[in-house]
């Protein structure tokens, strides 16, 4: 199936990703909550699950104030070593449009660096199976699914993906 | 200038006994491998999975007792038996899939074939090629099949041994299949899976479930929202041996107390600054009808089922060397649940597992004690909340009886 798209609602959707990602890393996870739509739902889910057909998912947002609160639980609640993100997007493609809103993949590889003993790793890899609303008010997402590869989760996710 | 030190005779348990445990249990190779021995192929039952991941005959699923990899089938009769995933051959492992369905095991090596039972049924060229090579006259099937474990099915959920020694199930769980049979109140159906990776000996994360002093301190969740407090009624229930563990909270039973005021007033977990702008993950159903909010079941060595609100899911601790474990979460409803029911848990899975705002500090711990102990060749820690006994401490939560018992059976188990 070819999709016609046009150059700048790519060149949107691109900057999305990226905005979303580097706010993590730039350890300004409190913005992220304002990418989604009013409705938006965060989701991240295995790839063990997907595949199963089983609707378990780690993370479930299903509105920017649950992203919100998770986040600051990340702040004020939950104890974990300190860490930070890098992220590393990739084949960003739209790969639909209905109703306006398109539908996006693209790839992600997480290292987490450790604060105190500096070591890093890849944390995490996966697809972002994402909706993605372009109007007036600029790009942001109605849906973003997080399929991760591995079924195991190192440690623990406080910091969103 | 002192003398260097003598070397610490080996093994020597601290003279106190099952208060103080010596950090080299978490750290030492032979330990490790010891336990592989005395305890994940010794005289314990071990959580295989739900029946309910194997529902028509011929399905099977893959995990581990310890080390050790382990099939679990339907047969197709409908009984449930468990094996070693390691062909009788030449050790190949038979079944590469987490999940799967299958007439008969099949191992790719060299076409040895096993029914759902693990008896040998064939095994390619066993006669040879017109009289030349194939197997020795005095081969017979029937001792080759794959090794096997015994199994108990409780209410749903299936555990193995490779014990012959061991009690039946139900007398080995005691008083704690009480908890269990209470979650555990009609068929299952499982929601989805959490592998958490720890990198932290097994035994860290087995002492964390059991340690009801800890759930109210670190989890700032709990306290902050009222799902769990010390000031609210609540019980922990061991059996005779004191093997297992499990403890509960009936939340909205707040006894105040000056003390506990002034306490909390200390505690980090105490947030006022920590609210929620959608409370609806705290909203749950009182499905039992017990009032009971919180349930957390700690089986010897390895195993958890908890009932967070109307979470509910097991979690079964697989040994991967003396730093490291996996946790697999395990996350289940029941077959007739409403849709609005599933959702209701699948929302509450935010609280608990990898990702868990309740919880995520527990793997956190673990890996700082296991850098914390160093090369652990000094050093041990102190359980006496409670009481210095098996039995002081009694039912409250605010004791660490149930470590003491651990560590009491793990003693003997491993003659240490």
């Amino acid at each position: 199936m070819t999709v016609l798209i046009r150059e700048t609602d790519y060149r949107a959707v691109e900057n999305l990703i990226y905005e979303w990602a580097r706010a993590i890393d730039e350890n300004r996870v409190e913005d992220v909550a304002a990418l989604l739509t009013g409705d938006g739902e965060y989701k991240v889910a295995s790839r063990f699950n997907t595949d199963r057909n089983l609707p378990l998912a780690v993370i479930h947002c299903t509105s920017p104030a649950q992203l919100r609160d998770r986040i600051k639980s990340m702040r004020v609640a939950n104890v974990y070593e300190p860490h930070h993100y890098r992220h590393m997007i990739s084949g960003v493609q739209i790969i639909g449009e209905e109703n306006g809103v398109l539908e996006v993949r693209s790839n992600y590889t997480v290292i987490r660096i450790m604060d105190h003993d500096g070591s890093s790793m890849i944390f995490s890899t996966g697809q972002c199976r994402d909706q993605v609303v372009v109007d007036g008010a600029g790009p942001r997402f109605k849906q973003r699914h997080i399929i991760y590869d591995s079924r195991a989760i190192e440690t623990l996710l406080v910091i969103p993906l | 200038m002192n003398a260097p030190e003598k070397a610490p005779a080996a093994y020597a348990w601290p003279e106190e006994g099952y208060t103080r445990v010596p950090y080299w249990v978490f750290n030492d190779p032979e330990i490790y491998a010891r336990e592989q021995t005395s305890i994940f192929r010794g005289k314990a039952w071990h959580y295989l999975g739900l029946e309910a991941e194997i529902p028509e005959a011929g399905n099977y699923k893959t995990t581990f007792v310890g080390e050790l990899p382990v099939i679990v089938t339907r047969a197709e009769d409908g009984s449930v038996h468990a094996m070693l995933n390691r062909c009788a051959h030449r050790g190949n492992m038979v079944c590469r899939e987490a999940f799967g369905k299958a007439k008969e095991l099949y191992c790719v090596y060299h076409a040895w074939i096993y029914n759902l039972k693990g008896d040998l049924t064939a095994a390619a060229f066993r006669k040879g090629l017109k009289g030349v090579g194939g197997l020795p006259p005095d081969f017979q099937l029937a001792e080759h099949g794959l090794k096997t474990l015994r199994v108990a099915v409780f209410h749903g959920v299936v555990f193995g041994t490779f014990s012959k020694e061991v009690a039946p199930f139900e007398e080995w769980v005691g008083a704690v299949g009480e908890g269990m049979r209470r979650v555990l109140k009609g068929p299952l159906k499982v929601l989805g899976y959490d592998t958490q990776r720890i990198r932290a000996n097994w035994k860290s994360y087995h002492e964390n479930p059991r340690d009801a002093y800890h759930a109210n301190i670190l989890h700032t969740f709990y306290g902050t929202f009222g799902l769990s407090r010390q000031s609210q009624e609540s019980r922990m229930v061991l059996d005779d041996a004191g093997r297992h563990v499990y403890f509960y909270t009936k939340a909205g039973t707040e006894q105040s107390s000056s003390d506990y005021k002034d306490t909390t007033s200390t505690l980090r977990s105490h947030n006022d600054a920590y609210t929620l702008e959608d409370r609806s993950l705290l909203k749950r159903v009182d499905e039992f009808g017990d009032g009971v909010s919180i349930q957390i079941l700690t089986l010897y060595p390895g195993f958890v089922m908890h009932q967070i609100s109307n979470s509910l899911a097991t979690r079964q601790l697989i040994p991967r060397g003396p730093h490291e474990a996996d946790l697999v979460w395990t996350y289940f409803g029941y077959a007739d649940d409403s849709e609005e029911m599933t959702r209701m848990r699948l929302a509450q899975a935010n609280l608990a597992g990898s990702a868990g705002i309740v919880s995520v500090e527990d793997a956190a711990v673990c890996e700082m004690i296991d850098r914390a102990i160093g090369d652990a060749q000094e050093g041990e820690s102190f359980i006496e909340m409670g009481g210095k006994t098996l039995t002081s401490g009694g039912d409250t939560k605010l004791s660490e009886r149930a470590l003491r018992n651990f560590w009491n059976v793990y003693r003997q188990d491993m003659g240490l």
